[in-house]
Protein backbone atom coordinates (compact mmCIF):
# COMPACT_ATOMS: atom_id res chain seq x y z
CA UNK A 1 0.00 0.00 0.00
CA UNK A 2 0.98 3.58 -1.05
CA UNK A 3 2.34 6.06 1.99
CA UNK A 4 2.05 8.77 0.63
CA UNK A 5 -1.07 10.22 1.28
CA UNK A 6 -1.62 13.74 -0.04
CA UNK A 7 -4.20 16.39 -1.00
CA UNK A 8 -6.48 16.30 -4.20
CA UNK A 9 -4.77 19.70 -5.46
CA UNK A 10 -1.43 17.93 -4.92
CA UNK A 11 -2.26 15.06 -7.04
CA UNK A 12 -4.18 17.24 -9.93
CA UNK A 13 -0.60 19.25 -9.87
CA UNK A 14 1.15 16.13 -10.73
CA UNK A 15 -0.59 14.49 -13.00
CA UNK A 16 -2.80 16.81 -15.04
CA UNK A 17 -0.47 18.64 -17.13
CA UNK A 18 0.54 15.58 -18.41
CA UNK A 19 -2.70 14.24 -18.77
CA UNK A 20 -4.50 17.53 -20.07
CA UNK A 21 -1.70 18.06 -22.80
CA UNK A 22 -1.69 14.15 -23.83
CA UNK A 23 -5.66 14.16 -23.87
CA UNK A 24 -6.42 17.00 -25.75
CA UNK A 25 -3.86 16.19 -28.30
CA UNK A 26 -4.25 12.25 -29.17
CA UNK A 27 -7.53 11.35 -27.89
CA UNK A 28 -9.41 14.48 -28.78
CA UNK A 29 -8.20 14.26 -32.14
CA UNK A 30 -9.24 11.25 -32.88
CA UNK A 31 -12.72 11.85 -31.79
CA UNK A 32 -12.77 15.17 -34.10
CA UNK A 33 -11.39 12.54 -36.37
CA UNK A 34 -14.48 10.20 -36.17
CA UNK A 35 -17.46 13.68 -36.07
CA UNK A 36 -15.77 14.91 -39.33
CA UNK A 37 -15.02 11.78 -41.05
CA UNK A 38 -19.36 11.82 -40.92
CA UNK A 39 -18.79 15.34 -42.79
CA UNK A 40 -18.75 16.79 -46.19
CA UNK A 41 -16.09 19.30 -46.11
CA UNK A 42 -13.35 20.71 -47.71
CA UNK A 43 -11.13 22.20 -44.32
CA UNK A 44 -12.21 25.92 -44.70
CA UNK A 45 -16.19 26.18 -45.91
CA UNK A 46 -19.10 25.23 -44.45
CA UNK A 47 -19.46 21.27 -43.78
CA UNK A 48 -22.70 19.09 -44.15
CA UNK A 49 -23.27 16.08 -42.35
CA UNK A 50 -23.64 13.20 -44.57
CA UNK A 51 -23.62 10.47 -42.03
CA UNK A 52 -22.09 7.05 -43.63
CA UNK A 53 -21.70 8.15 -47.20
CA UNK A 54 -17.81 8.72 -46.60
CA UNK A 55 -17.78 5.31 -45.82
CA UNK A 56 -20.18 3.80 -48.60
CA UNK A 57 -17.73 5.73 -51.12
CA UNK A 58 -14.96 3.96 -50.02
CA UNK A 59 -16.38 0.63 -49.97
CA UNK A 60 -17.76 0.77 -52.67
CA UNK A 61 -16.99 3.72 -55.18
CA UNK A 62 -13.39 4.42 -54.79
CA UNK A 63 -10.81 2.34 -57.07
CA UNK A 64 -7.98 3.62 -55.24
CA UNK A 65 -8.91 2.47 -51.93
CA UNK A 66 -9.31 -1.54 -51.95
CA UNK A 67 -5.47 -1.95 -53.81
CA UNK A 68 -3.84 0.46 -51.01
CA UNK A 69 -5.67 -1.87 -48.97
CA UNK A 70 -4.12 -4.92 -50.39
CA UNK A 71 -0.76 -3.40 -50.53
CA UNK A 72 -0.74 -2.63 -46.97
CA UNK A 73 -1.86 -6.07 -46.60
CA UNK A 74 0.78 -7.00 -48.70
CA UNK A 75 3.56 -5.12 -46.97
CA UNK A 76 2.49 -6.63 -43.27
CA UNK A 77 2.34 -9.86 -44.92
CA UNK A 78 5.85 -9.94 -46.33
CA UNK A 79 6.96 -8.21 -42.91
CA UNK A 80 5.30 -10.99 -41.15
CA UNK A 81 6.03 -13.85 -43.09
CA UNK A 82 9.53 -13.21 -44.61
CA UNK A 83 11.06 -10.16 -42.09
CA UNK A 84 10.40 -11.39 -38.90
CA UNK A 85 11.04 -15.23 -39.81
CA UNK A 86 14.98 -14.22 -41.12
CA UNK A 87 15.22 -12.16 -37.96
CA UNK A 88 14.59 -15.34 -35.36
CA UNK A 89 16.82 -16.81 -38.06
CA UNK A 90 19.76 -14.58 -37.81
CA UNK A 91 19.32 -14.40 -33.58
CA UNK A 92 19.61 -17.92 -32.92
CA UNK A 93 22.61 -18.03 -35.55
CA UNK A 94 24.34 -15.33 -33.83
CA UNK A 95 23.95 -16.30 -30.14
CA UNK A 96 24.71 -19.85 -31.07
CA UNK A 97 28.03 -19.05 -32.88
CA UNK A 98 29.44 -15.52 -31.72
CA UNK A 99 31.04 -14.70 -29.12
CA UNK A 100 31.27 -11.22 -29.31
CA UNK A 101 27.62 -10.08 -30.77
CA UNK A 102 27.80 -6.56 -30.01
CA UNK A 103 29.45 -5.45 -32.72
CA UNK A 104 27.19 -7.49 -35.42
CA UNK A 105 24.11 -6.60 -34.05
CA UNK A 106 24.63 -3.02 -33.91
CA UNK A 107 25.83 -2.99 -37.26
CA UNK A 108 22.74 -4.61 -38.26
CA UNK A 109 20.69 -2.69 -36.13
CA UNK A 110 22.28 0.89 -37.76
CA UNK A 111 19.76 1.57 -40.38
CA UNK A 112 16.51 1.06 -38.24
CA UNK A 113 17.76 4.64 -36.13
CA UNK A 114 18.63 7.15 -39.68
CA UNK A 115 15.74 9.00 -40.87
CA UNK A 116 13.21 7.55 -43.32
CA UNK A 117 13.43 10.95 -45.77
CA UNK A 118 17.58 10.01 -45.53
CA UNK A 119 16.91 5.95 -46.35
CA UNK A 120 14.23 6.72 -49.12
CA UNK A 121 16.33 9.32 -50.83
CA UNK A 122 19.40 7.39 -50.21
CA UNK A 123 17.68 4.39 -52.02
CA UNK A 124 16.09 6.44 -54.81
CA UNK A 125 19.37 7.07 -55.77
CA UNK A 126 20.28 3.40 -56.04
CA UNK A 127 17.31 2.48 -57.86
CA UNK A 128 17.98 5.51 -60.29
CA UNK A 129 18.24 4.48 -63.89
CA UNK A 130 21.57 3.43 -64.59
CA UNK A 131 22.07 6.90 -66.30
CA UNK A 132 21.22 8.81 -63.55
CA UNK A 133 23.73 6.81 -61.53
CA UNK A 134 21.79 4.35 -59.61
CA UNK A 135 23.81 1.47 -58.90
CA UNK A 136 21.42 -1.58 -59.00
CA UNK A 137 20.78 -0.99 -62.68
CA UNK A 138 24.53 -0.31 -63.13
CA UNK A 139 25.29 -3.89 -61.26
CA UNK A 140 22.98 -5.10 -63.53
CA UNK A 141 24.12 -3.54 -66.51
CA UNK A 142 28.04 -4.34 -65.70
CA UNK A 143 26.92 -8.65 -65.00
CA UNK A 144 25.22 -8.17 -68.71
CA UNK A 145 22.20 -8.32 -68.05
CA UNK A 146 20.53 -4.67 -69.97
CA UNK A 147 17.13 -6.34 -70.00
CA UNK A 148 16.57 -7.12 -66.22
CA UNK A 149 16.74 -3.13 -65.50
CA UNK A 150 14.11 -1.21 -64.77
CA UNK A 151 12.86 2.15 -63.40
CA UNK A 152 12.18 0.73 -60.62
CA UNK A 153 10.14 3.33 -58.84
CA UNK A 154 8.00 4.31 -61.69
CA UNK A 155 7.24 1.08 -63.07
CA UNK A 156 3.93 0.81 -61.45
CA UNK A 157 4.40 -3.52 -61.67
CA UNK A 158 7.90 -2.88 -59.91
CA UNK A 159 7.50 0.29 -57.46
CA UNK A 160 5.83 -1.24 -54.72
CA UNK A 161 8.16 -4.38 -54.25
CA UNK A 162 10.95 -1.34 -55.10
CA UNK A 163 9.44 0.06 -51.59
CA UNK A 164 8.80 -3.24 -49.89
CA UNK A 165 12.28 -4.08 -50.18
CA UNK A 166 13.60 -0.90 -48.69
CA UNK A 167 11.30 -1.45 -45.79
CA UNK A 168 11.89 -4.80 -45.08
CA UNK A 169 16.21 -3.42 -45.23
CA UNK A 170 15.42 -0.73 -42.65
CA UNK A 171 13.63 -2.78 -40.16
CA UNK A 172 15.73 -6.08 -40.36
CA UNK A 173 18.11 -4.97 -37.75
CA UNK A 174 15.17 -3.99 -35.26
CA UNK A 175 13.66 -7.44 -35.33
CA UNK A 176 17.11 -8.71 -34.81
CA UNK A 177 17.57 -6.82 -32.12
CA UNK A 178 14.36 -7.65 -30.17
CA UNK A 179 14.63 -11.28 -30.98
CA UNK A 180 18.45 -11.74 -30.08
CA UNK A 181 17.65 -9.95 -26.91
CA UNK A 182 14.44 -12.41 -26.27
CA UNK A 183 16.67 -15.46 -26.46
CA UNK A 184 19.75 -13.88 -24.45
CA UNK A 185 17.14 -13.70 -21.52
CA UNK A 186 16.48 -17.22 -21.78
CA UNK A 187 18.22 -18.61 -18.64
CA UNK A 188 21.16 -20.78 -19.65
CA UNK A 189 20.69 -23.68 -17.60
CA UNK A 190 17.43 -25.10 -19.53
CA UNK A 191 20.07 -25.63 -22.45
CA UNK A 192 22.39 -27.27 -19.67
CA UNK A 193 19.39 -29.52 -18.46
CA UNK A 194 18.52 -30.22 -22.12
CA UNK A 195 21.78 -30.76 -23.06
CA UNK A 196 22.03 -33.40 -20.45
CA UNK A 197 18.33 -35.32 -21.41
CA UNK A 198 20.02 -35.62 -25.51
CA UNK A 199 18.98 -31.92 -26.89
CA UNK A 200 21.59 -29.98 -28.48
CA UNK A 201 21.76 -27.22 -31.31
CA UNK A 202 18.67 -27.49 -33.44
CA UNK A 203 17.11 -29.73 -31.67
CA UNK A 204 17.09 -27.43 -28.21
CA UNK A 205 16.34 -24.69 -30.52
CA UNK A 206 12.98 -26.25 -31.71
CA UNK A 207 11.43 -27.66 -28.04
CA UNK A 208 13.38 -24.74 -25.93
CA UNK A 209 13.89 -21.22 -27.95
CA UNK A 210 11.05 -21.31 -30.01
CA UNK A 211 8.43 -21.66 -26.91
CA UNK A 212 10.53 -19.67 -24.76
CA UNK A 213 10.56 -17.41 -27.36
CA UNK A 214 7.17 -16.66 -28.55
CA UNK A 215 6.63 -13.47 -25.99
CA UNK A 216 9.16 -11.63 -28.03
CA UNK A 217 8.06 -13.20 -31.10
CA UNK A 218 4.93 -11.99 -30.56
CA UNK A 219 6.02 -8.18 -30.09
CA UNK A 220 8.10 -8.37 -32.97
CA UNK A 221 4.87 -9.33 -35.11
CA UNK A 222 3.20 -6.54 -33.29
CA UNK A 223 5.45 -4.19 -34.04
CA UNK A 224 5.89 -5.22 -37.74
CA UNK A 225 2.08 -5.95 -38.14
CA UNK A 226 1.11 -2.04 -36.70
CA UNK A 227 4.11 -0.77 -37.91
CA UNK A 228 3.17 -1.89 -41.60
CA UNK A 229 -0.26 -0.50 -41.28
CA UNK A 230 1.15 2.94 -40.46
CA UNK A 231 4.17 3.45 -42.77
CA UNK A 232 3.38 5.84 -45.03
CA UNK A 233 6.43 7.72 -44.46
CA UNK A 234 8.78 6.22 -47.08
CA UNK A 235 6.15 6.15 -49.77
CA UNK A 236 5.80 9.35 -48.67
CA UNK A 237 9.28 10.36 -49.44
CA UNK A 238 10.21 7.84 -52.33
CA UNK A 239 6.61 7.84 -54.55
CA UNK A 240 4.07 9.41 -53.24
CA UNK A 241 1.91 7.49 -53.39
CA UNK A 242 2.66 7.26 -57.42
CA UNK A 243 2.79 6.34 -60.33
CA UNK A 244 -0.70 6.39 -60.86
CA UNK A 245 -1.62 5.32 -57.21
CA UNK A 246 0.32 2.11 -57.76
CA UNK A 247 2.11 2.47 -54.43
CA UNK A 248 -0.71 4.04 -52.78
CA UNK A 249 -1.14 2.36 -49.06
CA UNK A 250 -4.10 3.40 -46.66
CA UNK A 251 -2.66 5.87 -44.93
CA UNK A 252 -0.38 7.88 -48.01
CA UNK A 253 -4.64 7.32 -49.36
CA UNK A 254 -5.78 8.76 -46.34
CA UNK A 255 -2.93 11.87 -46.79
CA UNK A 256 -3.65 12.70 -50.16
CA UNK A 257 -6.95 12.84 -49.75
CA UNK A 258 -6.95 15.10 -46.64
CA UNK A 259 -4.36 17.29 -48.00
CA UNK A 260 -3.28 17.54 -51.43
CA UNK A 261 -7.29 16.92 -52.75
CA UNK A 262 -8.31 18.56 -49.41
CA UNK A 263 -11.50 16.15 -49.20
CA UNK A 264 -11.31 16.77 -45.34
CA UNK A 265 -14.36 14.84 -44.62
CA UNK A 266 -13.14 11.67 -46.61
CA UNK A 267 -9.68 11.45 -45.19
CA UNK A 268 -11.05 11.89 -42.02
CA UNK A 269 -13.07 8.77 -42.50
CA UNK A 270 -10.00 6.28 -43.87
CA UNK A 271 -8.20 8.03 -41.01
CA UNK A 272 -10.86 6.61 -38.51
CA UNK A 273 -10.75 3.32 -40.71
CA UNK A 274 -6.95 3.18 -40.22
CA UNK A 275 -7.42 3.47 -36.28
CA UNK A 276 -10.04 0.83 -36.58
CA UNK A 277 -8.10 -1.79 -38.19
CA UNK A 278 -5.06 -0.49 -36.27
CA UNK A 279 -6.92 -1.57 -32.79
CA UNK A 280 -8.64 -4.63 -34.24
CA UNK A 281 -5.43 -5.87 -35.13
CA UNK A 282 -3.90 -5.64 -32.27
CA UNK A 283 -6.82 -7.41 -30.45
CA UNK A 284 -6.70 -10.20 -32.59
CA UNK A 285 -2.37 -10.50 -32.85
CA UNK A 286 -3.15 -10.77 -28.70
CA UNK A 287 -5.87 -13.28 -28.93
CA UNK A 288 -3.98 -15.87 -31.36
CA UNK A 289 -0.63 -15.81 -29.65
CA UNK A 290 -2.37 -16.15 -26.29
CA UNK A 291 -3.80 -19.61 -27.52
CA UNK A 292 -0.38 -20.09 -28.73
CA UNK A 293 1.07 -19.10 -25.75
CA UNK A 294 -1.21 -21.84 -23.58
CA UNK A 295 -0.10 -24.46 -25.64
CA UNK A 296 3.26 -24.41 -25.19
CA UNK A 297 2.91 -24.14 -21.18
CA UNK B 1 29.49 -7.39 -54.25
CA UNK B 2 30.99 -10.76 -54.24
CA UNK B 3 34.50 -9.14 -53.15
CA UNK B 4 34.06 -7.41 -49.83
CA UNK B 5 31.55 -10.39 -48.90
CA UNK B 6 35.10 -12.69 -48.11
CA UNK B 7 36.59 -9.84 -45.91
CA UNK B 8 34.43 -10.22 -43.32
CA UNK B 9 34.35 -13.90 -43.09
CA UNK B 10 38.34 -14.33 -43.09
CA UNK B 11 39.02 -14.10 -40.00
CA UNK B 12 36.33 -16.70 -38.74
CA UNK B 13 37.92 -18.70 -41.07
CA UNK B 14 41.45 -18.63 -39.42
CA UNK B 15 39.87 -19.03 -35.77
CA UNK B 16 38.37 -22.07 -37.25
CA UNK B 17 41.43 -23.44 -38.60
CA UNK B 18 43.19 -22.92 -34.68
CA UNK B 19 40.23 -25.02 -33.25
CA UNK B 20 39.34 -27.31 -36.06
CA UNK B 21 35.72 -26.66 -36.20
CA UNK B 22 33.06 -27.76 -38.79
CA UNK B 23 32.31 -26.24 -42.25
CA UNK B 24 28.89 -25.02 -40.99
CA UNK B 25 30.53 -22.27 -38.71
CA UNK B 26 32.01 -20.95 -41.88
CA UNK B 27 28.90 -20.89 -43.94
CA UNK B 28 27.45 -19.53 -41.25
CA UNK B 29 30.26 -16.43 -40.97
CA UNK B 30 29.97 -16.28 -44.45
CA UNK B 31 26.05 -15.74 -44.47
CA UNK B 32 26.73 -12.61 -41.42
CA UNK B 33 29.59 -11.29 -44.00
CA UNK B 34 26.67 -11.11 -46.63
CA UNK B 35 24.54 -9.57 -44.25
CA UNK B 36 26.53 -7.28 -42.59
CA UNK B 37 27.63 -5.78 -46.35
CA UNK B 38 23.62 -5.93 -47.31
CA UNK B 39 23.02 -3.86 -44.08
CA UNK B 40 26.06 -1.08 -44.35
CA UNK B 41 27.12 -1.39 -47.96
CA UNK B 42 24.15 1.17 -49.49
CA UNK B 43 25.55 3.43 -46.91
CA UNK B 44 29.16 3.20 -47.51
CA UNK B 45 28.07 3.77 -51.31
CA UNK B 46 26.13 6.78 -50.21
CA UNK B 47 29.49 8.29 -48.86
CA UNK B 48 31.46 7.49 -51.92
CA UNK B 49 28.90 8.52 -53.82
CA UNK B 50 28.69 11.98 -52.55
CA UNK B 51 32.63 12.73 -52.63
CA UNK B 52 32.67 11.78 -56.83
CA UNK B 53 31.66 14.74 -59.90
CA UNK B 54 28.77 14.20 -62.05
CA UNK B 55 30.83 12.66 -64.70
CA UNK B 56 32.14 10.00 -62.33
CA UNK B 57 28.86 8.95 -60.29
CA UNK B 58 27.41 8.59 -64.41
CA UNK B 59 30.16 7.15 -65.42
CA UNK B 60 28.88 3.47 -64.02
CA UNK B 61 32.08 2.69 -61.97
CA UNK B 62 29.79 2.14 -59.00
CA UNK B 63 32.54 0.48 -56.90
CA UNK B 64 35.20 2.57 -57.96
CA UNK B 65 36.77 5.73 -55.64
CA UNK B 66 36.79 9.01 -56.77
CA UNK B 67 39.87 10.42 -58.76
CA UNK B 68 39.87 13.42 -56.54
CA UNK B 69 37.96 13.77 -53.31
CA UNK B 70 35.16 16.08 -53.93
CA UNK B 71 34.96 17.57 -50.47
CA UNK B 72 33.23 20.60 -52.59
CA UNK B 73 30.44 18.93 -52.26
CA UNK B 74 30.07 19.42 -49.07
CA UNK B 75 31.24 23.20 -49.26
CA UNK B 76 28.14 23.45 -51.97
CA UNK B 77 25.71 21.24 -49.40
CA UNK B 78 26.58 23.16 -46.44
CA UNK B 79 26.55 26.26 -48.09
CA UNK B 80 23.88 29.31 -47.50
CA UNK B 81 24.00 27.92 -43.99
CA UNK B 82 20.65 25.90 -44.60
CA UNK B 83 22.07 22.81 -43.07
CA UNK B 84 23.17 24.36 -39.63
CA UNK B 85 20.28 26.36 -39.40
CA UNK B 86 17.81 23.03 -40.22
CA UNK B 87 20.16 21.37 -37.65
CA UNK B 88 19.61 23.91 -35.02
CA UNK B 89 15.63 23.60 -35.70
CA UNK B 90 16.32 20.05 -35.02
CA UNK B 91 18.79 20.38 -32.15
CA UNK B 92 16.05 23.34 -30.59
CA UNK B 93 12.86 21.09 -30.99
CA UNK B 94 14.35 17.41 -30.08
CA UNK B 95 15.60 19.20 -26.95
CA UNK B 96 12.69 21.09 -25.82
CA UNK B 97 10.17 18.17 -26.48
CA UNK B 98 12.74 15.63 -24.65
CA UNK B 99 13.01 17.89 -20.98
CA UNK B 100 9.44 18.41 -21.38
CA UNK B 101 8.21 14.28 -22.43
CA UNK B 102 10.53 13.63 -19.06
CA UNK B 103 9.09 16.26 -16.83
CA UNK B 104 5.48 15.85 -17.34
CA UNK B 105 5.93 11.98 -17.70
CA UNK B 106 7.51 11.26 -14.67
CA UNK B 107 5.48 13.68 -12.03
CA UNK B 108 2.40 12.03 -13.42
CA UNK B 109 4.61 8.18 -13.42
CA UNK B 110 4.87 9.13 -9.66
CA UNK B 111 1.31 10.33 -8.89
CA UNK B 112 -0.06 7.43 -10.41
CA UNK B 113 2.77 4.73 -8.44
CA UNK B 114 3.59 6.21 -4.96
CA UNK B 115 0.35 8.18 -3.98
CA UNK B 116 -2.81 6.68 -2.21
CA UNK B 117 -5.35 7.37 -4.58
CA UNK B 118 -8.35 5.76 -6.23
CA UNK B 119 -7.91 6.44 -9.69
CA UNK B 120 -4.26 5.86 -10.75
CA UNK B 121 -4.87 2.88 -12.45
CA UNK B 122 -7.69 4.36 -14.86
CA UNK B 123 -4.96 6.74 -15.24
CA UNK B 124 -2.87 4.54 -15.99
CA UNK B 125 -5.44 2.77 -18.31
CA UNK B 126 -5.76 5.91 -20.40
CA UNK B 127 -2.19 6.18 -21.00
CA UNK B 128 -2.11 2.42 -22.06
CA UNK B 129 -4.81 2.80 -24.59
CA UNK B 130 -2.80 5.79 -26.20
CA UNK B 131 0.14 3.61 -27.15
CA UNK B 132 -2.48 1.93 -29.80
CA UNK B 133 -3.74 5.00 -31.79
CA UNK B 134 -1.74 5.61 -35.08
CA UNK B 135 -0.26 9.22 -35.68
CA UNK B 136 -1.73 9.58 -38.58
CA UNK B 137 -5.39 9.59 -36.77
CA UNK B 138 -4.59 13.11 -35.96
CA UNK B 139 -2.31 14.70 -38.37
CA UNK B 140 -5.64 16.47 -40.01
CA UNK B 141 -7.55 17.51 -36.81
CA UNK B 142 -4.15 18.37 -34.86
CA UNK B 143 -3.79 20.79 -38.09
CA UNK B 144 -6.98 22.30 -37.90
CA UNK B 145 -6.80 23.12 -33.84
CA UNK B 146 -3.33 24.60 -34.47
CA UNK B 147 -4.70 26.95 -37.00
CA UNK B 148 -7.43 27.76 -34.84
CA UNK B 149 -4.63 28.65 -31.87
CA UNK B 150 -2.91 30.78 -34.58
CA UNK B 151 0.12 28.42 -33.89
CA UNK B 152 0.63 26.39 -37.19
CA UNK B 153 4.12 27.23 -38.90
CA UNK B 154 5.59 27.91 -35.30
CA UNK B 155 7.54 25.09 -33.24
CA UNK B 156 4.91 25.02 -30.73
CA UNK B 157 3.08 22.78 -33.23
CA UNK B 158 5.57 20.61 -33.72
CA UNK B 159 6.76 20.40 -29.42
CA UNK B 160 3.27 20.34 -28.40
CA UNK B 161 2.26 16.82 -30.38
CA UNK B 162 5.84 15.39 -30.22
CA UNK B 163 5.28 15.49 -26.68
CA UNK B 164 1.78 13.60 -26.39
CA UNK B 165 3.02 11.27 -28.61
CA UNK B 166 5.96 10.44 -26.54
CA UNK B 167 4.16 10.38 -23.15
CA UNK B 168 2.12 7.20 -22.96
CA UNK B 169 5.58 5.08 -23.54
CA UNK B 170 7.55 7.12 -21.17
CA UNK B 171 4.58 7.14 -18.57
CA UNK B 172 4.68 3.49 -18.87
CA UNK B 173 8.47 3.22 -18.96
CA UNK B 174 9.38 5.35 -16.00
CA UNK B 175 6.21 3.90 -13.72
CA UNK B 176 7.27 0.19 -14.58
CA UNK B 177 10.56 1.14 -12.30
CA UNK B 178 9.33 3.73 -9.87
CA UNK B 179 6.36 0.96 -8.95
CA UNK B 180 9.48 -1.15 -7.64
CA UNK B 181 11.27 1.36 -5.10
CA UNK B 182 10.72 0.23 -1.41
CA UNK B 183 7.88 2.56 0.11
CA UNK B 184 10.13 2.37 3.14
CA UNK B 185 12.25 5.06 1.73
CA UNK B 186 9.16 7.60 1.53
CA UNK B 187 8.11 6.28 4.81
CA UNK B 188 11.54 7.55 6.25
CA UNK B 189 11.54 10.73 4.19
CA UNK B 190 8.19 11.97 5.44
CA UNK B 191 9.55 11.12 9.50
CA UNK B 192 12.47 13.40 8.22
CA UNK B 193 9.70 16.08 7.62
CA UNK B 194 10.32 16.09 3.94
CA UNK B 195 6.85 16.96 1.83
CA UNK B 196 6.08 15.25 -1.56
CA UNK B 197 7.89 17.66 -4.09
CA UNK B 198 11.10 17.17 -2.15
CA UNK B 199 10.80 13.11 -1.59
CA UNK B 200 9.70 13.69 -5.82
CA UNK B 201 13.14 16.27 -6.36
CA UNK B 202 15.82 14.27 -3.87
CA UNK B 203 15.14 10.72 -3.69
CA UNK B 204 12.64 9.33 -6.86
CA UNK B 205 14.27 11.39 -9.33
CA UNK B 206 17.79 10.43 -8.90
CA UNK B 207 16.89 7.07 -8.27
CA UNK B 208 15.09 6.50 -11.67
CA UNK B 209 18.15 7.99 -13.82
CA UNK B 210 18.39 4.90 -15.75
CA UNK B 211 14.75 4.43 -16.90
CA UNK B 212 15.27 7.97 -17.86
CA UNK B 213 17.98 7.72 -20.10
CA UNK B 214 15.88 4.57 -21.95
CA UNK B 215 13.29 7.55 -22.27
CA UNK B 216 15.83 10.06 -23.61
CA UNK B 217 16.80 7.50 -26.08
CA UNK B 218 13.69 6.43 -27.32
CA UNK B 219 12.37 10.12 -27.27
CA UNK B 220 15.87 11.29 -29.30
CA UNK B 221 15.15 8.62 -32.06
CA UNK B 222 11.66 9.18 -33.05
CA UNK B 223 11.24 12.79 -33.01
CA UNK B 224 14.91 13.58 -34.50
CA UNK B 225 13.88 11.36 -37.06
CA UNK B 226 10.17 12.62 -37.40
CA UNK B 227 8.76 13.90 -40.99
CA UNK B 228 5.12 13.28 -41.07
CA UNK B 229 4.21 16.25 -38.89
CA UNK B 230 7.28 18.59 -39.56
CA UNK B 231 5.86 18.41 -43.09
CA UNK B 232 2.62 19.04 -42.63
CA UNK B 233 2.64 21.40 -39.63
CA UNK B 234 5.67 23.70 -41.31
CA UNK B 235 6.14 25.68 -44.21
CA UNK B 236 8.74 28.50 -43.89
CA UNK B 237 11.80 27.29 -44.68
CA UNK B 238 13.30 28.70 -41.51
CA UNK B 239 11.81 26.51 -39.22
CA UNK B 240 12.17 23.22 -41.04
CA UNK B 241 14.15 20.49 -38.69
CA UNK B 242 16.41 18.36 -40.36
CA UNK B 243 14.57 15.04 -42.18
CA UNK B 244 12.21 17.57 -43.83
CA UNK B 245 15.34 19.86 -44.56
CA UNK B 246 17.05 17.36 -46.14
CA UNK B 247 13.71 16.32 -47.99
CA UNK B 248 13.17 19.73 -49.65
CA UNK B 249 17.11 20.60 -50.37
CA UNK B 250 17.01 17.31 -52.28
CA UNK B 251 13.79 17.84 -54.43
CA UNK B 252 15.22 21.47 -55.36
CA UNK B 253 18.75 20.36 -56.34
CA UNK B 254 18.20 17.26 -58.80
CA UNK B 255 20.94 17.65 -61.15
CA UNK B 256 23.96 18.25 -58.59
CA UNK B 257 24.02 14.51 -57.84
CA UNK B 258 27.30 14.90 -55.59
CA UNK B 259 25.72 17.77 -53.40
CA UNK B 260 22.82 15.76 -52.76
CA UNK B 261 24.22 12.78 -51.38
CA UNK B 262 26.76 15.12 -49.20
CA UNK B 263 23.32 16.18 -47.89
CA UNK B 264 22.35 12.62 -47.12
CA UNK B 265 25.19 12.50 -45.55
CA UNK B 266 25.56 15.51 -43.31
CA UNK B 267 21.29 14.49 -42.54
CA UNK B 268 22.38 10.95 -40.94
CA UNK B 269 25.47 11.95 -39.37
CA UNK B 270 24.47 13.55 -36.04
CA UNK B 271 22.92 10.33 -35.23
CA UNK B 272 25.56 8.13 -36.00
CA UNK B 273 27.93 9.95 -34.39
CA UNK B 274 25.64 9.95 -31.32
CA UNK B 275 24.80 5.80 -31.99
CA UNK B 276 29.12 5.56 -32.26
CA UNK B 277 29.23 7.07 -28.88
CA UNK B 278 26.07 4.89 -27.03
CA UNK B 279 25.16 2.20 -29.35
CA UNK B 280 24.92 -0.56 -26.38
CA UNK B 281 22.61 2.53 -24.94
CA UNK B 282 20.61 2.99 -27.96
CA UNK B 283 20.28 -0.70 -28.28
CA UNK B 284 19.13 -1.49 -24.89
CA UNK B 285 16.62 1.96 -25.15
CA UNK B 286 15.18 0.72 -28.49
CA UNK B 287 14.52 -3.05 -26.82
CA UNK B 288 12.90 -1.67 -23.66
CA UNK B 289 10.81 0.87 -25.88
CA UNK B 290 9.78 -2.12 -28.20
CA UNK B 291 9.14 -4.82 -25.35
CA UNK B 292 7.40 -2.38 -22.71
CA UNK B 293 5.19 -1.16 -25.95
Amino acid sequence: MNVLKVSRWTIAAFVLPCLLLYVCLVFIPILVSIYSGTLDWNGIGASKFVGFANYTKMFTNDSVFWPALGRTFLLAGFSMLVQVPIALFVAILISRYVRKPNFLVSSYFLPVILSVVVIGQLWKTIYNPASMGGMINQILIQLGLDSWTHSWLTEPKVAIFAVILVSLWQYLGYHILIQFTGIQNIPADIYEAAKIDGAEGFKADRYITLPMIVPIFKISVVLSFIGSLQSFDLIMVMTGGGPAHATDVISSHMYNMSFLSMKYGYGSAIATFLVFVCLLATLIINFLFSRLDKRYS
Amino acid sequence: MSQSVLIPATKPVIEQRRRGLSVKKTIVFIFFGILLVTQLYPLLWLLIYSLKTNEEILSGSFFAFPAIWQWENYANAVGGGKYWNYLSNSLFVTSITMAGVIFLSSLAAFAITRFRWKYGQVVMLIFLLGMMIPMQGTLLPLMVIFKNMNILNTHLSLILPYIAFQTPISVFILSGFMRTIPQEIEESAIMDGAGVFRIFRSIILPVSVPPIMTVCILTFINIWNEYIMAATFISSEKLKTLPFGVYSFVSQYSVNYGAIGAFLVLGALPVIIIYFLLAEKITKGMVAGAVKG
